[in-house]
């Protein structure tokens, strides 16, 4: 594997490794969420404190840890950090930590930290484990947004709440339920794929 | 250390260092929490509860708990019935606002329900919806007007409009309103919704 540097482990996740359009990982939160920006956002962040913290201190911890009971410690502590960003959204962000629900809790099985912590975090020194987890979670963001801005505009012709489309338009009810996550995801997995495609060929 | 023992211990420690750890975000975090939940039901009291400027539990049991809305003055303006049943797809919970009498209903808020976006969810719209609780006969059970009426004034004193497209969830709210109706006669019959008998407490 060529050695890369720390910008270039914070970039490859932004699009050669983004979690959604390339991994495809972590899709629950990703259809489920993305109803609203705000939603998106939230869900985005959260994750991101999840994925920085559970793979700094993976990482930091990854030689005392003898390989048969990895993924039970990685979970672990995973689930600890989840359990953290539930509470704290509940004390201080109740709005949304009631529009999120379920999908706080369930950020523990989002497959992207566990995939980032045994793929990365349990090879890597700490600094570039954090790098790694940075990008990841800016690409996360960045899907997760792309994602929620496009079903709140054409789903309630609003974004983060306020009203961009005039009075004139119908808003399409099926772009905030979950069918329409699944059209919007597969229209831009395919337009992420055509032009990765393209920047190939270059 | 054999293998066997160094997983233990790793385990264990790993295990007893996260849940201490989570101890003390519960433990910081728990009377924020209690104080949203608190917020949110004085909020709805007030909303549903006109001239309150405060409610205090006057009968409580599980998933159903009687308000009484105070004026500034303690004097009784109504009551908040904070109950909840089934939707299309999960628990409807909502606040019912009635006023001193039991005879007329203040108001409706619907606070925690996940019907389908679009379509049931309108239950928690204002205009469309809630505003047509307002001021309904609570004497006699109320029913549902189908097709919905265009405007309050054109509906009889005992119905509430239908949300097109959300029948299902607009007879569910309804269903919910008229049990807790029958459950509060009863209780009232029963002089457990009185402020002075909850004072001698």
């Amino acid at each position: 594997m060529p050695t890369k540097t720390a910008t270039q482990e914070f970039l490859k996740g932004l699009w050669e490794e983004n979690p959604i359009f390339r991994q495809i990982l972590g899709m629950c939160p990703t259809l489920a969420v993305t109803n609203a920006v705000i939603n998106g956002l939230a869900m985005g962040l959260a994750t991101s404190f999840v994925l920085v913290f559970s793979s700094f201190l993976i990482s930091l911890i990854k030689k005392l840890i003898p390989s048969q009971v990895r993924i039970a410690s990685y979970i672990v502590v995973i689930a600890s950090f989840v359990t953290i960003a539930d509470r704290v959204l509940a004390a201080y962000f109740w709005d949304i930590s009631k529009a999120l629900g379920p999908y706080v809790p369930l950020i523990v099985v989002n497959c992207n930290i566990l995939g980032r912590a045994e793929a990365f975090a349990s090879k890597n020194k700490v600094g570039r484990s954090v790098m790694d987890a940075l990008g990841v979670s800016a690409g996360f963001i960045l899907a997760l947004l792309v994602l929620s801005s496009i079903r709140e505009v054409l789903g309630s012709g609003t974004f983060l709440g306020y009203r961009v489309l005039g009075s004139w338009f119908e808003p399409w009810t099926i772009m905030v339920l979950p069918a329409g996550g699944f059209i919007t995801l597969g229209i831009l997995m395919a337009i992420s794929i055509q032009l990765e495609r393209k920047r190939k060929e270059r | 250390m054999s293998l066997s023992s160094r997983m233990v211990a790793v385990l264990t420690s790993i295990g007893l260092l996260s849940g201490g750890f989570l101890v003390t975000v519960g433990f910081v975090t728990k009377e924020r929490i209690a104080f949203n939940k608190k917020m949110e039901i004085e909020r709805a009291i007030l909303t549903v509860v006109p001239g309150a400027s405060g409610g205090r539990i006057v009968y409580e049991e599980k998933d159903f708990t009687v308000y009484a809305g105070q004026d500034k003055a303690g004097q009784l303006a109504g009551f908040a019935v904070y109950t909840s049943g089934a939707g299309f797809q999960d628990k409807i919970v909502l606040m019912l606002g009635l006023d001193a009498a039991l005879s007329r209903i203040n108001g409706l808020a619907i606070l925690d329900q996940k019907e389908t976006p679009g379509l049931g969810a309108r239950i928690t719209d204002e205009g469309s919806f809630l505003v047509y609780w307002e001021g309904r006969d609570f004497s006699r059970p109320l029913s549902l007007r189908k097709p919905p009426a265009p405007s309050p004034e054109s509906l009889s004193a005992s119905e509430v409009n239908t949300v097109t497209g959300a029948t299902i969830s607009s007879q569910a709210v309804l269903g919910i309103v008229n049990s807790a109706r029958e459950k509060l006669l009863k209780l009232n019959q029963e002089g457990k919704l009185s402020l002075e008998g909850d004072n001698a407490n």
